[in-house]
C-alpha cells in the first residue's frame, strides 16, 4: 500500500509536470495568437486611415467636378458612336 | 509480494528516481560547472544568467510619434499623419541552396519576384503586372547590391565569404499601407522554403494633405533628413519645410516601445499592448477651406482670363488675401504662379513677394496724417499739375522727375485725393509729415518688420535702406523719398504686409495678422490670442473719414478710380457695388531685376477691399504684377477677384448662419475623416468612425 501511494505520487508529480508544460505550451500559443490578432488590428488601422483620406480626397469638389466631366464626356462619346 | 516482485519494484523505482538525479546534475553542470559566460559571435561575452535568457527572449519594437494634425477654423482636416510600414527583411540563405551556385541564384530571384507579387498585390493598381515588374527591378538591384552576388563565381557552392552572400538585410518597401499587400507580405515567410526569411514591420507615419492643391503654402510640406545622435547612430527626422507645418509646436515627440517575447524560432508572442500614447496634438488654424477654395479659383481665374484665347498676356505671379478685421484671422491666402511646374515648389506670394504697393497706400498715408493732427481732412488742396500750390509745394523742392495724375484733377479735399487717387495731393499730404513722423509711420504700420507668424522664408521689404539715411538732408528726404511713400514707391512691401497695414488702420497700431488660432494638446486648446482689442487706433473720425472716401471709390462718379469696377460689376452680378464695398486701387510701375533677364520694368496692380462698406468685417487683397509692356490696371484687373471673393464670402456665412449649408462641409458632401485629428491611430487602438467638420 505504501508503495502503491508512492507511485500514486509520483504518477501525479509526473502528470503535473506534463500539465504544467501543457498549459504553458498553450499560453504561449494563444500569447502567439494575439500577437498575430493584435497585429491584424494595426493592419486594418493603417488601411482604414488610407481609405478615409482616399475617400475625403474622392470628396473634394474638385475631384467630383472631374468626375462628373468625364461622365459627361463618355456619354457624349456614346451618344457620338450611337448616332453615327 | 515475493522477493522477486520486491526486486522488479525496486529497480523500477531505482531507475525512476534516476530522473531527478539527472536533471539536477544537468542543472548544476549548466549553472555551476559551467557558469559564468560564454564567447558569443560578438566582441562582448555573453552572460549566463536569467537576465539574459529573459533579454534574448525579449524584444522591442519603436513606434514613432505623429506628428499631429492641422485643421482650418471649422475642424475640416488639412494635414494629418497617416499609419504606414515600412517592410525590412532579414534574410538568411539556408545552407541546403548554398551548395550550388546556380541553386542560389534561382532561391534568390525567386524571392524578389515572390515579395514583388506580394508588393502588387492592391486591386487598386491600374496596371498590377507593371507594378510587379517596377517592384521586381527595384528589389533585384537591393538585393544584388546587399548580397553582393556580384562577387559569386560562375558555379560550384556558395563562397562562406564575404558572409553578405549568406546573409544580409535590406529595405523592402517604405510607405506600405494597403491592407491586402501588408497580408500578402506576411503570409511570405509562412512558406516552408522562406522559412529564414524575417520580414519586419516597423511602423512609420506618412504625412497627407487631402486639400494639398489648396494649401501648397499656407499648411506648407514636410522633409526628412539624417540626424547624428551620441554613439554615431543616426535616425531619420521629419521636420516642417514651410507654412504652418513650420511651427516648432508640431514637432513629434520621442517615439515610444512595445515590448513583445519571441520563441527559438522567433516568432512574436504577445507581452502587453502599446502604452497609450499623447493624444496627437492637433493646430487650429484661421484658414477657411472654403473661402480658400473661391479665393484660389477667383486668382487663378483672373490670371488666366483671356490667355486661352491669346487675347490677353498672363500675369508673372499674383496674391488674393483675406483676413476677419475683428481678429485679424487670415481665412484664405491663394498664390499663383505663371509656367511653375511643381507648385508646391513655388514660392508663396502672399507672404514672399515683395512689389511695390503705389497707391493702395494712399488711405493710409492720409489716415495717418490726419492722425498726427497735420492734415486737416476738409482743407481743398489745388491738385492741377503746374499750380501755384504745385510750384510752392513740389516743384520748388527740385525733384528730378516730377508728380504726374493719370487724369487731370484740380480742387480736391482729401476724401477727393482718395477717390481719384490723385499722386499730387497724396504727395502734398505726405509732405506735411515730418521725417520722424514717415518713420512712425512705416513702424505703425509694420512695413518692413516680420508679420510674427511664424512662417519661414518670409522677406521683411520696407522703405530703400537710403529713405532714412543719417546723411540724407531735410530737403532731399523731402523732395524723393517723402513724396515718393506718399504713392507708395520707395518701398517693398508683401500682400500679406499691406493687409496688415490696413488691418492696423482699422484697427489699431497693435493688430497683427493671425494664422493659428491654438494648439490642441490632449484635446484642450491653448489659444493663440486674437479677438482683442488692438491698442494705438486711430481716433473714429479717422477711420470714418478714410472708410467714407474708400466706399466712394467703388461708384460711378466718373473720376473715381473704381468706376470701371462698379460698372463691370453691375453688368456681371446685377449689384451696384457702391455703398456694399470699399477699397481702393493701385497700379505701380517698377523696375525690377529678374534673374536671366536683367532688369525689367513690371507693373502692379492691386486692390484692397472690406465689406460691409458701413461696418468692415472682412478685408481682402490681390495683386498681380505683368512682365511684359502690357497694360494693366488695379480697379479692372485686380479688384474683380477682390470683389467676388468678399461677396461669396458674405453668401457663405449667411448659408452657414441659415444651416442651409452641410454640417460637414461644402456642397452638401459629407466630408469627414475616420477618427478623430488628435487620434493616433496606432496609439490608441481602432479609433472611432467620427466625422470632423465644423
Amino acid at each position: 500500500m505504501r508503495w502503491l501511494l508512492a507511485g500514486m505520487l509520483f504518477a501525479l508529480a509526473v502528470g503535473l509536470a506534463i500539465h504544467t508544460a501543457a498549459l504553458r505550451a498553450e499560453n504561449a500559443r494563444s500569447r502567439h495568437r494575439i500577437e498575430t490578432q493584435y497585429r491584424a488590428v494595426w493592419d486594418r488601422v493603417s488601411e482604414f486611415r488610407r481609405l478615409s483620406v482616399q475617400k475625403l480626397k474622392e470628396a473634394s469638389p474638385e475631384s467630383l467636378a472631374e468626375a462628373h466631366w468625364a461622365h459627361l464626356r463618355r456619354e457624349g462619346e456614346r451618344r457620338e458612336g450611337f448616332a453615327q | 509480494m515475493n522477493r522477486s516482485e520486491l526486486l522488479r519494484v525496486r529497480v523500477a523505482f531505482f531507475v525512476l528516481g534516476l530522473v531527478p538525479v539527472f536533471l539536477a546534475g544537468w542543472l548544476g553542470w549548466v549553472q555551476v560547472a559551467q557558469a559564468g559566460e560564454v564567447q558569443g559571435r560578438g566582441a562582448v561575452p555573453l552572460r549566463l544568467i536569467p537576465a539574459t535568457a529573459d533579454r534574448q527572449a525579449q524584444l522591442s519594437e519603436s513606434v514613432p510619434a505623429p506628428r499631429g494634425s492641422i485643421v482650418d477654423r471649422n475642424g475640416v482636416v488639412l494635414a494629418l499623419d497617416c499609419e504606414t510600414y515600412e517592410v525590412r527583411a532579414d534574410i538568411k540563405v539556408p545552407r541546403g541552396v548554398c551548395r550550388d551556385v546556380a541553386t542560389y541564384k534561382t532561391w534568390l530571384a525567386q524571392l524578389v519576384d515572390d515579395l514583388a507579387l506580394a508588393l502588387s498585390d492592391d486591386t487598386t493598381l491600374a496596371d498590377r503586372n507593371d507594378a510587379r515588374r517596377h517592384h521586381a527591378e527595384r528589389l533585384a538591384k537591393v538585393f544584388q547590391r546587399e548580397f553582393k552576388t556580384a562577387s559569386l563565381p560562375a558555379s560550384g557552392p556558395v563562397p562562406k565569404e564575404p558572409k553578405e552572400l549568406q546573409r544580409a538585410e535590406l529595405l523592402v518597401a517604405g510607405g506600405v499601407d494597403v491592407l491586402s499587400v501588408i497580408e500578402a507580405l506576411r503570409r511570405l515567410p509562412e512558406q516552408r522554403r522562406y522559412a529564414t526569411v524575417g520580414l519586419h514591420f516597423l511602423r512609420s507615419f506618412r504625412r497627407d494633405w487631402p486639400e494639398r492643391a489648396l494649401t501648397h503654402g499656407l499648411v506648407g510640406t514636410t522633409g526628412t533628413r539624417w540626424l547624428k545622435k551620441e554613439g554615431g547612430a543616426a535616425t531619420l527626422e521629419t521636420f516642417g519645410v514651410c507654412g504652418l507645418e513650420a511651427t516648432p509646436e508640431l514637432s513629434p515627440e520621442a517615439a515610444v516601445a512595445r515590448h513583445f517575447l519571441r520563441d527559438g524560432e522567433g516568432r512574436p508572442y504577445f507581452q502587453a499592448p502599446l502604452p497609450d500614447m499623447h493624444a496627437a496634438k492637433v493646430l487650429h488654424s484661421t484658414i477657411d477651406i472654403e473661402m480658400q477654395r473661391i479665393a484660389v479659383r477667383e486668382l487663378t481665374a483672373q490670371a488666366e482670363r483671356g490667355a486661352r484665347e491669346g487675347k490677353v498676356t498672363i500675369p508673372k505671379w499674383g496674391a488674393l488675401v483675406m483676413v476677419e478685421i475683428a481678429t485679424g484671422d487670415v481665412l484664405a491666402a491663394a498664390s499663383w504662379h505663371r509656367d511653375v511646374k511643381n507648385p508646391g515648389a513655388a514660392s508663396f506670394t502672399p507672404l514672399q513677394a515683395l512689389f511695390e504697393p503705389g497707391s493702395i497706400v494712399k488711405p493710409l498715408v492720409l489716415a495717418y496724417a490726419h492722425e498726427a493732427g497735420v492734415l486737416d481732412w476738409g482743407h481743398v488742396f489745388d491738385c492741377a499739375p503746374g499750380s501755384a500750390d504745385y510750384r510752392e509745394r513740389i516743384a520748388k523742392l527740385g525733384r528730378a522727375k516730377g508728380v504726374r495724375d493719370d487724369h487731370d484733377c484740380h480742387d480736391l479735399s482729401a476724401h477727393g485725393i482718395l477717390v481719384n487717387s490723385s499722386n499730387i495731393g497724396a504727395a502734398y499730404c505726405g509732405l506735411l509729415l515730418s521725417r520722424e513722423q514717415w518713420n512712425g509711420y512705416m513702424g505703425f504700420f509694420g512695413f518692413g518688420k516680420t508679420l510674427g507668424l511664424g512662417l519661414p522664408h518670409e522677406p521683411f521689404g520696407g522703405p530703400h535702406k537710403l529713405s532714412f539715411a543719417a546723411n540724407k538732408s531735410m530737403r532731399e528726404f523731402r523732395a524723393n523719398s517723402a513724396i515718393s511713400f506718399s504713392f507708395g514707391y520707395e518701398l517693398m512691401v508683401t500682400p500679406l504686409q499691406m493687409t496688415r497695414a490696413y488691418l492696423r488702420m482699422l484697427r489699431g497700431g497693435k493688430a497683427d495678422l493671425r494664422l493659428s488660432r491654438g494648439l490642441a494638446i490632449d484635446g484642450v486648446l491653448q489659444p493663440n490670442g486674437g479677438e482683442t482689442v488692438a491698442g494705438g487706433a486711430f481716433r473714429p473720425e479717422v477711420v470714418d473719414a478714410v472708410r467714407s472716401a474708400l466706399v466712394d471709390v467703388v461708384s460711378r462718379d466718373p473720376k473715381a478710380t473704381g468706376t470701371y469696377l462698379h460698372r463691370d460689376m453691375l453688368k456681371e452680378l446685377g449689384i451696384d457695388l457702391h455703398g456694399v464695398i470699399g477699397g481702393k486701387t493701385g497700379t505701380a510701375s517698377s523696375n525690377v531685376l529678374i534673374k536671366d533677364r536683367g532688369t525689367v520694368n513690371v507693373r502692379n496692380a492691386s486692390f484692397v477691399g472690406f465689406l460691409p462698406a458701413d461696418n468692415p468685417r472682412w478685408l481682402a487683397m490681390c495683386v498681380l504684377q505683368k512682365d511684359d509692356s502690357a497694360k494693366f490696371y488695379g480697379g479692372t484687373y485686380a479688384a474683380p477677384p477682390v470683389v467676388r471673393l468678399l461677396l461669396q464670402c458674405q453668401q457663405l456665412e449667411q448659408r452657414r448662419l441659415l444651416h442651409q449649408d452641410s454640417q460637414n462641409g461644402s456642397s452638401g458632401q459629407a466630408r469627414g475623416i475616420t477618427g478623430t485629428p488628435e487620434d493616433s491611430g496606432w496609439g490608441r487602438g481602432a479609433p472611432e468612425t467620427t466625422s470632423v467638420g465644423r
